[in-house]
């Protein structure tokens, strides 16, 4: 991305910048004067209802990346390539029955991490962590980046302070709203990025037909229109798995089904899920109409604000700086404040301080809340590595942990032995194959090998787990 | 053999009538939800 690629003036790039950044930190003070306990604080009183809880689901799925590299995967990999992006849906969609389980199992839980300390033991809780804090914490980065290099793609404004005003405005609003504030602001995001792209799509198609788009792709670029275009088929298997295991493990998704009212967990996630499944092909069809509107594309990455402009002028700029920075807010503040609840639940109060008070645990939290943003800040200035291959290392990891995951929440049999080989030796294999093959394969590989090895320890053992240590947490 | 032009049609209306009806549905549930006192 260059200067050329600059949409929109800068002093309404800045004026945009702050109107929405005011009512975000506005909107989290006001949430978060009713939080007293750290209780409140990570899970919003365990009481969120289905409407606020299924926008929240769809709205932290909906990062920089699916409103920006959906598109570019359209661009390189065709119709298979936003067919592939909209299978992360099933993430959502698969959760919704373990949301449920997660709730009645753990009635008293906090993170993800109690759940590997309870079932499987402190080796594989530690193995665990390292993995989730690891993608956690690259997703971040990723995210913050994006924001700053959108922000300066889109309206000129400098990538440090971009990416500065993005990171700062969700690290004030989480550590005083926590995830009532998350969730709130959520709701928000997720009405203006549907509406936004309606009507971006809808005024798209007022310039060129879907008929002109298929006819120019056709003629210039067959591969797109290919029923049988092998590296999106396998980009779609590893794009569904990678979803898969982003959702099934991350403390993102267990803070909010152990805070959705009970009940409603399942219904949330699969109404979240549907609600995202199509986004991917009304943000990336775009892409593909490049061609036709003949919009000349310098950088992949910035071909669906390309088009925009280009169709729809300075209102389409507006449109797509909007949909943008709401994109990146509703994922950043959903990432530091389950990361937040995880560092201040499985290491503060599981190892450090058993006996802190929940005044205390909420403070604590409001800390890490700030060091985590603050450690983001400085990784992030000095713009090392690219939106899509930073995230996509820690694929074959997230992938190695579906299983683990789901022989431990419903077969007594599955074994510490099990999870702690399957994220070992997944992880392993799925990264080598990363380097040695590509990305597209590698959370593939990652999960059948951890598959294998997870179902084998607990064919062949004996054990039956007592659901009820679960209850401990 | 390639995908159909009313094939894209067809994905691409769809996605973005579901994506309308979406927001519409978040919309309508939360109102249900304000007027039950269940929305947190």
């Amino acid at each position: 991305m260059t200067k050329d690629a600059i949409l929109l003036a800068p002093s309404t790039g800045y004026l945009l910048l702050g109107l929405f950044s005011l009512l975000w930190i506005g909107l989290g003070i006001y949430w978060g004067r009713r939080n007293k306990s750290f209780e409140d604080h990570a899970l919003a009183g365990r009481n969120v209802g289905l409407a606020l809880g299924s926008a929240t689901a769809a709205a932290t799925w909906i990062t920089s990346n699916t409103t920006m590299l959906a598109p570019q995967f359209a661009l390189q990999l065709g119709i298979w390539g936003m067919l592939a992006y909209s299978t992360a849906a099933f993430g959502l969609i698969l959760f919704a029955p373990m949301a449920r389980r997660i709730r009645q199992l753990m009635p008293h839980g906090y993170t993800s991490g109690d759940f590997f300390r309870l079932r499987y033991g402190r080796t594989a809780w530690g193995i665990f962590m390292l993995f989730t804090l690891f993608y956690s914490l690259t997703w971040l980065v990723s995210m913050a980046m994006a924001g700053g290099i959108l922000l300066e793609a889109l309206a000129g404004i400098d990538y440090v302070w971009g990416m500065t005003v993005i990171l700062a405005v969700c690290v004030i609003y989480t550590m005083r709203g926590g995830l009532a504030a998350v969730i709130g602001t959520d709701f928000i995001q997720s009405l203006i990025i549907l509406v936004g792209i309606v009507v971006v799509g809808f005024a798209v198609l007022q310039n060129v037909s879907v008929g002109e788009i298929h006819a120019n792709l056709t003629a210039h670029k067959p591969q797109l229109v290919e029923v049988l275009f092998p590296a999106a088929i396998m980009a779609l298997f590893n794009n569904l798995l990678f979803g898969l295991g982003e959702v099934f493990h991350n403390n993102v998704w267990w803070s909010r089904a152990f805070a959705f009212r009970e009940g409603v967990g399942s219904k949330a996630f699969l109404i979240g899920g549907l609600v995202w499944f199509p986004i991917p092909v009304a943000a990336g069809f775009i892409a593909l109409a490049s061609g036709a509107l003949g919009v000349g594309v310098p950088s992949p990455d910035m071909v669906g604000p390309l088009v925009i402009a280009n169709v729809l002028g300075e209102v389409g700029a507006v449109a797509i700086f909007i949909i943008v920075f709401c994109s990146l807010a509703s994922s950043i503040d959903s990432l530091l404040a389950a990361t937040s609840d995880l560092i201040t639940e499985d290491i503060y109060r599981k190892l450090i301080k058993p006996a802190a008070t929940p005044e205390r645990l909420k403070k604590v939290a409001q800390i890490v809340t700030l060091l985590l943003g603050l450690g983001t800040w400085a990784v992030c200035v000095p713009r090392l590595g690219t939106l899509a291959t930073v995230l996509f290392f820690a694929g074959p990891l997230v992938g190695a942990m579906i299983w683990p995951i789901v022989a431990g929440l419903y077969w007594r049999r599955a074994t510490s032995v099990g999870a702690i080989g399957g994220m070992l030796l997944g992880g392993g294999v799925g990264l080598v194959s990363y380097f040695a093959i590509g990305w597209y394969v590698a959370s593939t590989i990652a999960t059948a090998v951890s598959m294998v090895w997870v179902l084998g320890a607990a064919w062949l053992s004996n054990d039956q787990y007592d659901w009820n240590l679960l209850k401990e947490a | 053999m390639t995908f159909s032009s009313g094939f894209l049609s067809i994905l691409v209306y769809g996605a973005l009538i579901w994506c309308a009806l979406s927001a519409i549905g978040l919309g309508a549930l939360l109102v249900r939800d304000m007027s039950r006192g269940e929305s947190w």
